[in-house]
């Protein structure tokens, strides 16, 4: 299972879908850094300003969070449809007759990614917000207190939203339809779901990937509000959204699983 | 002989692969109708038949990527799926596969070394086997038709393997690309591998195989050595046309070859190959003006049997169509 598991690292290695995941998160993480430095200085983020309440510390330090909802699900997309796109099926069932195991090293080496996904994300904040909220007068020493309150949660939902992007691949095969649903569907269908929702039925519909991931993710995902998740917005519980996000990392995979990935290879 | 000789190639395990009874059904289609045969090590197998008689479909079902309506293909007994070691025991190169094209040929064979539980340095190591040592860094995506088939072949290798299973190899290889694939499944089978090689065209084959399986709409037409095969197939016969046809009557029958006269230059020559009949010509020296077989040559028996006629259409021949004339 380990060797299974390093060939399918090799894979991920060799995609250049992969690093380009890893070349946006680092911009993606700066930009936001930016942005909560900007809304630190006041309501309409004139000026700029080191971050002072708790919570955005915690921004700060999960500046990645916004990147990664985005581009986890779309590494572990790509850890699957990349082999139906480019025909490598057969050759990796050949080596690996046993599809469980090409399934679960596909499990653990996206997860493996996603996790270093994260990581990268903390290290454009430390590399560039950290600088720059010192020389806006913050104590660093207040915003890298608020590591272990922030850790565990991005990276755990950069993992399950990694794994939802396994599934979702394994289930819909075609690359650019699951990046695009993928895209589409967390991004734009999930805040327009989410209004109606409020608006009609006045209900929080907050068990989506996104808004489940944030709920997991904590105070880091609050605060900028993205998707439709305006002020009031009740998130679950971290752990609910732990729960929730398991259910949307596994259904599909154990679905397409059962269906796509065990069918005839011709 | 070629490059194969700088690999390190473990002694194999000369092990049968068994199909029984085995069977396909793709929608309304029968891919394969209840297939029985045996592949033995040590020599190369031809596994011929035209295009969509079954052959892709009855290969991937061994190799566990098709599940067989019924029956079984097992390699020593066991399903490839089954094998504690898949990649050590069987190579396979198959139709319509393909690498990821940004991917390094080496990484690729890291890759697979990697999946298949070996070590990486093997990756190396079949690279020179097929020739590719020096394209180790180049992007699979850049490489030739015949470039692609190396890497394939060399993932195949990867495990030394004791079986190899090829599907159509020779497609888009060029005439020295297919005479170095020739020795090289000759050199495999040598040391004792069990070689199946697939393809729709017997006469590329004829050099290469030993053994041949022939099957045409999935069904089990022919089996056996390729001798055995032609000879039981058809009845060869040669026509001689001579201006001493009664010295070349009195060379045949002191040689005991059945013979008929024709006409006052013509000679029939009933079961027996040019091979046997030119060289006895040539040594007493009895002048041919024609020597040429009657029967059918191998793509007409793999014609006839592949298209359902039965042996009679074979029988018959076509004269002058068929030219194996003394030389
Ligand atoms: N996935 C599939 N779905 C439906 N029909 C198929 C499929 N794969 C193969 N076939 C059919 O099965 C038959 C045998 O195909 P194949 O095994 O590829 O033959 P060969 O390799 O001898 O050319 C053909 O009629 C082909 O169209
Ligand atoms: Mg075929």
């Amino acid at each position: 299972m380990i060797d299974a598991i390093r060939a399918e690292l090799i894979k991920m290695r060799s995609m250049p879908g992969v690093w380009v995941t890893f070349g946006l998160a680092f911009p993606l993480a700066v930009l936001i850094c930016v942005a909560v430095l900007a809304r630190a200085g006041g309501p309409l983020g004139h000026t700029f300003s080191h971050v002072h309440t708790l919570r955005q510390r915690r921004e700060l330090l999960g500046a990645g969070y916004f990147g990664l909802e985005v581009l986890a699900p779309v590494m572990g997309l790509l850890c699957v449809t990349g082999e139906y796109r480019h025909k490598t099926m057969t050759t990796t069932f050949v080596l690996r007759p046993v599809r469980s195991q090409v399934l679960g090293a596909k499990v653990v080496a996206t997860a493996l990614w996603s996790v270093l996904l994260a990581l990268l994300t903390l290290v454009a904040v430390v590399a560039v917000g950290l600088p720059w909220n010192a020389a806006l007068g913050g104590v660093t020493s207040q915003v890298t207190d608020q590591l272990g309150a922030v850790v565990p949660g991005l990276v755990l939902s950069a993992i399950l939203l990694g794994l939802f992007g396994l599934g979702f691949g394994t289930l819909v095969k075609n690359q650019i339809a699951a990046i695009l649903l993928t895209i589409g569907g967390t991004l734009v269908l999930e805040s327009i779901l989410i209004a109606l929702a409020r608006a009609i039925f006045h209900y929080d519909l907050n068990w989506l990937p996104n808004g489940a991931g944030a709920a997991l993710a904590g105070d880091i995902a609050r605060g900028l509000g993205g998707g439709g998740r305006g002020a009031g917005f009740h998130l679950l519980t971290w752990w609910q959204g732990g729960l929730v996000m398991l259910a949307w990392g596994f259904v599909p995979l154990v679905a397409g699983y059962f269906t796509t990935f065990r069918r005839d290879v011709t | 002989m070629t490059s194969a000789n700088a690999g390190s190639l473990s002694a194999p395990r000369g092990l049968p692969l068994e199909f029984r009874s085995l069977s396909k059904q793709f929608g309304t289609v029968r891919a394969v109708d209840d297939l029985s045969f045996t592949v033995q090590p040590g020599r190369v197998t031809g596994f011929l038949g035209p295009n969509g008689s079954g052959k892709t479909t009855t290969l991937r079902i061994l190799l566990g990527l098709v599940h067989p309506t019924s029956g079984t293909a097992t390699i020593a007994g066991r399903r490839y799926q089954d094998l504690e070691n898949p990649t050590a025991t069987v190579g396979a190169v198959l139709e319509a596969t393909s690498f990821h094209p940004a991917r390094r040929a080496r990484t690729h064979l890291r890759m697979a070394a990697r999946a298949g539980g070996h070590d990486v340095t093997r990756a190396d190591e079949v690279l020179e086997l097929v020739g590719l040592g020096g394209d180790a860094r180049r992007k699979a995506g850049t490489f030739s038709l015949g470039m692609r088939q190396r890497l394939e072949l060399a993932t195949a290798l990867i495990g030394d393997p004791d079986i190899l299973v090829l599907d159509e190899p020779s497609n888009g290889l060029d005439p020295q690309g297919i005479a170095w694939l020739r020795d090289f499944m000759r050199y495999l089978a040598g040391e004792g591998r069990t070689v199946l090689v697939s393809s729709h065209l017997l006469a590329e084959m004829a050099q290469t195989i030993d053994d041949a399986i022939i099957v045409s709409f999935g069904q089990l037409k022919a089996q056996g050595t390729l001798a055995q095969i032609t000879s039981h197939l058809t009845g060869l016969s040669m026509r001689a046309r001579s201006p001493e046809a009664d010295r070349l009557c009195h060379v045949l029958g002191q040689a005991g070859l059945p013979f008929r006269r024709l006409g006052p230059d013509e000679v029939a020559i009933d079961g027996v190959t040019p091979e046997q009949v030119g060289p006895l010509l040539a040594s007493n020296q009895v002048v041919l003006y024609e020597l040429v077989q009657e029967g059918a040559d191998l793509e007409q028996v793999f014609l006839s049997l592949t298209s359902g006629l039965g042996f009679g259409a074979v029988a018959q021949g076509t004269p002058g169509a068929v030219g194996v004339s003394d030389r």
